[in-house]
This record gives C-alpha cells, sequence and structure tokens, in this order.
C-alpha cells in the first residue's frame, strides 16, 4: 500500500482544437461551474489544427473563476524555460494562484524543429529538462538576491534578474516514463503526470514507476510524498455495465479511483475524451464519492 | 474629425485587479484600446496579460508589442518567431481581431496632453494612447475625446491589419459593405484558393457589372499592387489570390438562366460553378462541356479553354461560347460576339484573362441525356507499355468517348493508374464496349460503371462551405500539347515519374470535334494535339529541370495549368502570330497591362527588341 497523503484534484485532459475553440473553451468553463479542480491542455505547438497552448491556458484562465489549469505537459524544446517562468508566475499572478506548470522533455523532435526547436536526445533532453527546472525555480525565487546564472550547456543565462514572484507556490509535474526521467521526477519535480495508456502494463506498471521515483527522491533527501501522483486516462466513459478502467457505471469509477490513491498513491485524477457530460458526472457523481471513500479509509 | 484614442497600462508593478478595471473601464467609456506597457524582467509578461485582459473584456482592441524573439533555441529568455506568430493567430480564432501587435499600431501621448495635442497626433490615422493609472485618468480621456470617440466601422485592432499601399478609407461606396479586408472575420474564408494560400490587402466583391467597373477603378489606382481576378478560385496559373494585393472576386456574379430554350441558348455569371451550371442544365436534358471538375468556376475555364469530358464530342467550353460580356481597363462595358467587336471575342476565347474582367457569358448547350461514367483504378508494372497503349486506345476511341488518365509516383515499382471515361450513350452495351479496352492497360483493380447524367459527374465535387478555400503555399505545375503519344514520349513519362518529383501526372485526351474548328479561330490556338499533359510536383526548378528535358515532345502549353513563369511560357502558350495579334489587341484595351494575373501579355515587352 503506497498513499502519500495529498488531497484529491479532478480534473479534464482537454484537446485544444483550433477547428472547435468554443467547445474547448466551453469544457473549461464546465470544468469550473462543476467545481473540478483542474483543466489541462496537451501542447503541441507544431500540430496545425491545435490551438497555442499557453494562449489557450491565459484565455481559459480569464474565461473561468476557480478551477486550476496547466499544461499536460508543455513541450520545454519550444517554451524556453525563462520565458515560460516569467509567463507563469504572470498567469499565476492574473489568475490568482491557479496556474500549475505540467513540463515535458519534448517528443516529435522533427516537428520542433521545424518550429525552431532544438533537436535533442532522449538523454539530453532529460539533462535540458534539469536545467530548465533549476532556471524556472531560481527566476520565481524572488527571496534570494542576486541575478539568475546558470552555465548550460543547454539554457546557459549569464545573469537575469529574479521575478515576477508567482502568487503561490507553483507545482512543477513532470510527465516521465523511462528511468532517468522518473529519477529526475523523484529527484526536482512536486508532481508525476503520466497517461495510464501509456504505462506498458497500465496499473500492473505503477509500484515499479513509484518506486523509482521513490528511491529517487530519497536519494536527492526529499520525502517521497513530496512528488504528488497525478494520472491522465484517455479513454473513458460511463456506461451501464463495467466494461474495464474507467468504463461503467459512476459506482465502478469511484471504486477503481479510490483504489489507485489508497493503493498506488494517485491523487489526482484527470480524464480526456472532451465530453462536458463526463466531466459534469465526474464533478457531481464520482469525486464526492471517491472524497468520502478515501477519507474513511485512511481514518 | 472622429479621432481615436486609448489608454496606455503599464503592467510593471501593476496590480492586476486595476489593470482589469482600467480597461473594463476603458471599453465601456467607448475608448479605442487597451495597450499593454512594460515587459521588464520583473513585471508580468506582456502576451500573458493581453491574452488575460481579452478574455476578461468583451470588444476593445488589445495592443502589446511583439515579444522579443530569437532563432537560437539555446536562449533561454526569448521565445521562438514561429510560436509567437502561432500564440498571435489562436488569440484571434479565440476572440476575433483584437489584437494590435507592432509599435505602428498606435503613438503614445504624454500623459497630460490635451485635446488639441490629442487631435494633432491623431491626424496621421493611428490611434492615440495616454498613460494611464487611475480611473480618474480614463475618466479625463473620456471626457476629452467625448463625443468625438471613435465609430468608425473598422475597430482599430481590424485596421491595424491593413496592408500598405491600399487607399482603404476610399474604397467605392457600391463596394464597401461587402469588401474584406485582412482582419475581417470573414477574411479566413476569402484569403486564400484552391491550391494557393494567399494573404491579399483587399477582396471586393462587385455584385453588378457596374460594380466590377467600379472595382476595376479602383484597381487603377493600385497599380504598383498585385491584382487577382477571381471566379471559383481554382487557378493553378491564374493568382487569383496574392500577398498584400487586391483581389476581385466575382463569385456574386453568378446567374444561369435560359435565354432560348430552342437554340439551348443559356446566359451565366462567372461567379457560378460548372457544378451548378451543369445542375441547372441537367432539367433541360443540357450539358455545357467544362473542364473535368465541377467544383471551377464559369469566369476562369470560359476565358481559358476548357478541354473536358464531352470536348471530344461537342467541343471545348469556349467552342460553345456565343457571346461574352466584360469590362474592360478602362471600366467600360462592352459586349462581344462574332459580330460585335469580333477581336475582343476572338482573344476573350483563350486570353481572357488578359483583356477584362467577364460579367456575363452566353453558350448553346448541348443536347446531352444519359451518359456512361466510369472509374477504373489499374495496377501496371510496365507504365511506359500501359501508356503507349492508352496513346493508342484513347486517341482511336470514337468521339462519344472520352478517357482521361492520371497517375502519380510509382511505388515499388508498381504505378496505380486512374482512368477517369465518359461515354456519351444511353446504351450500356456500347458503353461497356467502348470501355473494355482500356481495361487490358493493367490489373484491374477497381471498377465502377454507371449510367448517370454529366450533372451528376460534376456533382461530385465537394461543396466549398462558409470556410471558404484553404489552400496553402504555392501549387507547382507544368502543362504541354502532345501532337501525339509516340514511343519516345512513353519511355520518357515513365522515366520522369520514377524520378519521384511529379505525384500527379494527368493526359487529356482531345481530338475529335477540338480539331474541327480551323486554329485561327479562337485565340486558343492549339487545335490539333492528341493530348494535354500536366504534371504537378513539389518543386518547380526541379520540376522545370525535368520537364524541360521532354521539350521535344511537345508543341505549346495550356495556360490554366502551367505555373512556370519563365517568359518563354508565353510563347508556348501562344504561338507567334496569336502572340502578335493578342499584344495588338492588348495595347488598344489594356495598353496599361492592369489585367496580368495569368500569362501577362505585356503591350510593349522590351525583351522582344532585345532577343
Amino acid at each position: 500500500m503506497t498513499d502519500y497523503g495529498h488531497d484529491l484534484l479532478f480534473g479534464l485532459f482537454v484537446t485544444p482544437s483550433a477547428t472547435n475553440a468554443q467547445h474547448v473553451l466551453d469544457l473549461a468553463v464546465t470544468a469550473d461551474r462543476a467545481g473540478l479542480d483542474l483543466v489541462t491542455f496537451q501542447d503541441h505547438p507544431y500540430q496545425p489544427a491545435f490551438l497555442d497552448t499557453w494562449t489557450l491556458l491565459s484565455y481559459a484562465a480569464a474565461r473561468t473563476e476557480r478551477v486550476r489549469l496547466s499544461g499536460n505537459v508543455l513541450s520545454l524544446p519550444l517554451r524556453p524555460p525563462a520565458v515560460l517562468a516569467r509567463a507563469a508566475a504572470s498567469l499565476d499572478i492574473l489568475s490568482g494562484g491557479r496556474f500549475e506548470l505540467g513540463l515535458g522533455a519534448g517528443a516529435f523532435w522533427d516537428a520542433i524543429a521545424a518550429m525552431g526547436g532544438r533537436r535533442l536526445t532522449a538523454s539530453q533532453a532529460v539533462d535540458a529538462l534539469r536545467e530548465a527546472i533549476a532556471i524556472i525555480r531560481d527566476l520565481w525565487n524572488t527571496e534570494a538576491t542576486g541575478r539568475v546564472r546558470h552555465e548550460g550547456p543547454y539554457y546557459p543565462m549569464a545573469g537575469a534578474k529574479r521575478g515576477p514572484r508567482p502568487a503561490h507556490d507553483i507545482d512543477i509535474w513532470v510527465g516521465a516514463y523511462k528511468p532517468r526521467m522518473l529519477a529526475l521526477t523523484g529527484a526536482v519535480a512536486d508532481g508525476w503526470l503520466p497517461t495510464l495508456d501509456y504505462l506498458p502494463e497500465g496499473v500492473a506498471s505503477l509500484p515499479g514507476l513509484n518506486a523509482r521515483i521513490d528511491e529517487a527522491a530519497t536519494r536527492a533527501g526529499r520525502d517521497p510524498a513530496a512528488v504528488r501522483r497525478l494520472m491522465n486516462f484517455m479513454n473513458v466513459r460511463f456506461s451501464p455495465t463495467s466494461q474495464g478502467m474507467l468504463d461503467g457505471p459512476p459506482g465502478q469509477w469511484v471504486e477503481q479511483l479510490a483504489d489507485l490513491a489508497l493503493t498506488h498513491g494517485i491523487t489526482a485524477f484527470i480524464v480526456g475524451g472532451d465530453d462536458p457530460a463526463v466531466a459534469e458526472r465526474l464533478a457531481a457523481e464520482v469525486a464526492p464519492a471517491v472524497r468520502d471513500l478515501v477519507r474513511r479509509e485512511r481514518g | 474629425m472622429a479621432i481615436e484614442v486609448g489608454i496606455a497600462l503599464g503592467i510593471s508593478g501593476s496590480d492586476p485587479e486595476t489593470l482589469l478595471d482600467l480597461a473594463r473601464q476603458a471599453e465601456s467609456a467607448a475608448l479605442s484600446l487597451v495597450v499593454i506597457q512594460g515587459g521588464e524582467d520583473q513585471g508580468l509578461d506582456p502576451w500573458t496579460t493581453a491574452v488575460w485582459l481579452a478574455g476578461r473584456t468583451r470588444h476593445i482592441p488589445i495592443g502589446v508589442a511583439p515579444a522579443p524573439v530569437t532563432a537560437d533555441p539555446a536562449d533561454p529568455e526569448q521565445a521562438y518567431p514561429a510560436i509567437v506568430a502561432k500564440a498571435h493567430r489562436s488569440l484571434d480564432i479565440l476572440v476575433g481581431t483584437r489584437l494590435i501587435t507592432g509599435e505602428s499600431g498606435w503613438v503614445v501621448a504624454p500623459a497630460d496632453a490635451t485635446a488639441d495635442q490629442l487631435r494633432s497626433l491623431a491626424a496621421a490615422g493611428t490611434p492615440v494612447v495616454v498613460p494611464a493609472r487611475s480611473r480618474e485618468d480614463v475618466d479625463r480621456l473620456a471626457e476629452l475625446v467625448g463625443g468625438d470617440g471613435a465609430s468608425k466601422e473598422r475597430s482599430a485592432a481590424v485596421r491595424a491589419r491593413r496592408r500598405e499601399g491600399i487607399d482603404y478609407d476610399h474604397v467605392p461606396a457600391s463596394l464597401a459593405d461587402v469588401a474584406i479586408e485582412p482582419g475581417d472575420a470573414a477574411y479566413r474564408s476569402v484569403a486564400s484558393t484552391y491550391l494557393r494560400g494567399g494573404s491579399p490587402g483587399l477582396v471586393l466583391r462587385p455584385r453588378t457589372p457596374a460594380e466590377v467597373a467600379d472595382a476595376i477603378a479602383f484597381a487603377r489606382r493600385h497599380r504598383h499592387l498585385p491584382l487577382g481576378v477571381r471566379s471559383g478560385g481554382h487557378g493553378i496559373s491564374g493568382r487569383s489570390t496574392n500577398d498584400g494585393g487586391l483581389v476581385i472576386d466575382v463569385g456574386a456574379l453568378n446567374t444561369i438562366e435560359i435565354l432560348d430554350a430552342g437554340r439551348r441558348l443559356v446566359r451565366i455569371g462567372p461567379g457560378a460553378t460548372w457544378k451548378q451550371v451543369a445542375a441547372a442544365l441537367d432539367p433541360y436534358g443540357w450539358a455545357l462541356g467544362s473542364g473535368d471538375y465541377g467544383g471551377v468556376g464559369v469566369g476562369g475555364l470560359a476565358t481559358a479553354g476548357g478541354i473536358g469530358f464531352l470536348s471530344r464530342r461537342y467541343g471545348l467550353t469556349i467552342d460553345r461560347l456565343r457571346a461574352v460580356e466584360l469590362v474592360l481597363a478602362d471600366g467600360s462595358p462592352v459586349r462581344a460576339t462574332t459580330a460585335d467587336n469580333p477581336d475582343l471575342f476572338w482573344a476573350v476565347r483563350g486570353a481572357g484573362a488578359n483583356f477584362g474582367v467577364a460579367t456575363a457569358f452566353e453558350f448553346e448547350a448541348s443536347d446531352v441525356r444519359e451518359v456512361g461514367w466510369a472509374q477504373l483504378a489499374l495496377v501496371s508494372t510496365d507504365l511506359e507499355a500501359s501508356l503507349r497503349r492508352f496513346g493508342e486506345l484513347a486517341s482511336a476511341a470514337p468521339r462519344d468517348t472520352t478517357v482521361f488518365l492520371v497517375t502519380g509516383r510509382p511505388r515499388q515499382g508498381q504505378s496505380v493508374i486512374q482512368l477517369y471515361a465518359m461515354v456519351d450513350q444511353r446504351d450500356p452495351e456500347i458503353i461497356v464496349e467502348r470501355l473494355t479496352p482500356f481495361t487490358e492497360l493493367g490489373l484491374l483493380a477497381q471498377q465502377q460503371v454507371v449510367l448517370t447524367s454529366y450533372a451528376d459527374v460534376m456533382g461530385l465535387a465537394g461543396d466549398v462551405g462558409a470556410e471558404g478555400h484553404q489552400g496553402v503555399g504555392e501549387p507547382v505545375a507544368r502543362s504541354a500539347f502532345l501532337p501525339e503519344l509516340t514511343d519516345a514520349f512513353a519511355r520518357d513519362a515513365a522515366r520522369l515519374l520514377r524520378l519521384g518529383l511529379v505525384y500527379f501526372f494527368q493526359l487529356r485526351t482531345m481530338g475529335g470535334a477540338i480539331a474541327d474548328v480551323p486554329t485561327g479561330e479562337t485565340a486558343f490556338a492549339h487545335r490539333t494535339p492528341a493530348f494535354q499533359v500536366t504534371a504537378m510536383g513539389g518543386d518547380q526548378a526541379r520540376l522545370n529541370t525535368a520537364w524541360d528535358g521532354l521539350a521535344g515532345h511537345f508543341d505549346g502549353l495550356y495556360l490554366s495549368f502551367d505555373t512556370d513563369v519563365r517568359p518563354q511560357r508565353l510563347r508556348d502558350a501562344f504561338p507567334p502570330p496569336v502572340l502578335a495579334r493578342l499584344r495588338d489587341l492588348k495595347r488598344r484595351y489594356d495598353p496599361d497591362n492592369l489585367f496580368r494575373d495569368n500569362f501577362a501579355i505585356d503591350p510593349d515587352p522590351i525583351e522582344e527588341h532585345t532577343r
């Protein structure tokens, strides 16, 4: 049993479709009104059918009141870290502390290069992400004095002013699957944000992957509970009979999610599908019941 | 004079609530613009703030200086140009045209500027912004501007998208209500064409011949800009869109009326599509041969030629033309027939794009009832032999049978040959008999043969929705007429296709009634070739090199399908005596060469003297 004790978050994984921008926005507003905790957007800037995720995040934040927003996950190779740090802090300030930073090392390198980014090997991309996280945290840290300097090699900074300071401690959530990314997550991230569908053996992969993060955290002198475990679920639906993971009646969702929380320490559940009806049922019929169940079990 | 005044908000050190409060106040006071100023390291990020404010206000334009960009992916402090451009486009999609980027979008006045100072700064037509830090500042501005406040039809943000060198404020009154400029919501639907991405500075959409004359008068005052004339927007060589120039879109001139049922005489506007024409004539049992695709507009095709599925039986589209009405470069309307303005009637049939904007065509339709229509897909492992055999069969077929061949890059030594065939017969046995020989061109992979109407064949073309055409980039195409499909051509064409440069290769079978018309009868002068060949590729220079190598097989080109702009192409399109006569007429009808978007015939070519 692994439970890191975080409060539970429920949210949406939204496709930032440019041809259906109104629907995208409606989903964010629906999530906000229904009382979900998170609205997240994937970030593939080279995909012409998608909106720019940063612009969409800023706009969706302006059109909502309570819900927290994040990239899921932002593509670091096309979002230079200092630009991202300042934009993220700004959005956090403007939205009253509702922004969290989901960040990934990058994928689809040909497309990234075509948009002006740098082509890296998987291993280089992990190192670049580690460097970027350090830069972002340093720029947010206005308590410290002196300019921010970094040696590189990926993002050398000769000396940049700090700030702005975010309205709250923005979490950095990392999308990670492979050992080096998991190690980075444990060592420096505030959260792990994978997609269930991409885990080699689904839920059965979780103990091993969690253990790698825990181990890296411990080695870095951190409490493994400092790393929240989040999860995207791409294929979900409410159906009358039980068909599989998050494919069944609400009662089944409740049991499955509570089990993920109590057994595997997953405390943020982010569902895809772009369906406002699913968002409403998740908020009304699933989230409160999962919270109750987990609270009771945690005692 | 209406002046446009907005506020500038410094975002370093300002709290979000104050920013939002002032922006909303400016909006309700009907000020013209909120500019976000700042971007120092420790302040808010300008772009994020701009988007945020756009999301929390309703319609006021938002100005922001463009983010500093870099091409260096190791620079952690600057964004990449492609990402910034995408961010701007995304905001347009989310909130409409409200964003003004670029320092030239506004003038900053001192915080204590007087009304007179604001007026003089605004005289250049650029909005003036005044730094505002409090509600009192905004109140003072609202008062200063008073009833003078801008109520122009287009917001400052829309006008900020205007292009250089266009006199937007003097668009003819008759056209102003339907003209579309880059910041307008409808712009996306008119900017590009079927195969070409574009960003014209102004699209004029006349609804009557008088309005066409107004549009031409406006174009005459903008001789320094590209001018596109668009009917259906399918032009390949014809550039019915451009970058920063004018487009006259005659799509609204799309009526189809029967003039004389006894003579099958019909009058058609240039903006109708051939699909619409076919559908309108079908109830009468008539058809007008057009090209091979129903989405094409009448105007572009009917001024160039029209090599289609009925040409072998009834001639080119221009051969069915009995009268044309157009507006000339000087704005005068003119009607041309074999009796009236016969020179012009000759010129329009093959080189019409050089002489004016057609406003109506009168055609004699043909009696066409049911037809056989076939689409066959064959796989060939010996393309050269298949082409050779196709040449024999297609040319030897009776006039009622027209077969077009399309193929592309061979894959693993195999070519997929698509045949599109029309048989103007209603007896299924005859249709099958006509088509059967063609099935030996390869291994028959797919076949569909139906008894249908010409209208149904044209109706296969998709409808263009409210979004308009969304072409991107520039098409790359070469065309040629082939006097006959020789063994040597089949060999060289197969070799060309194996190079992989050409993804679309088409042979349109000619002959028959096309050749019945004497060569001098129309400006379209290529009456005797057996085929028209088109090749489309991705790279003009490489395609040119390959295509030029085939020149020995060719005699001229069809000007609708060639994007090579080297001067020699004009002489391929028009043989010397035809070109000489066209130049004479060009000097008479369009001496300043206003109409030059498709195979421009320079009235006074310098090159001719130097060659």
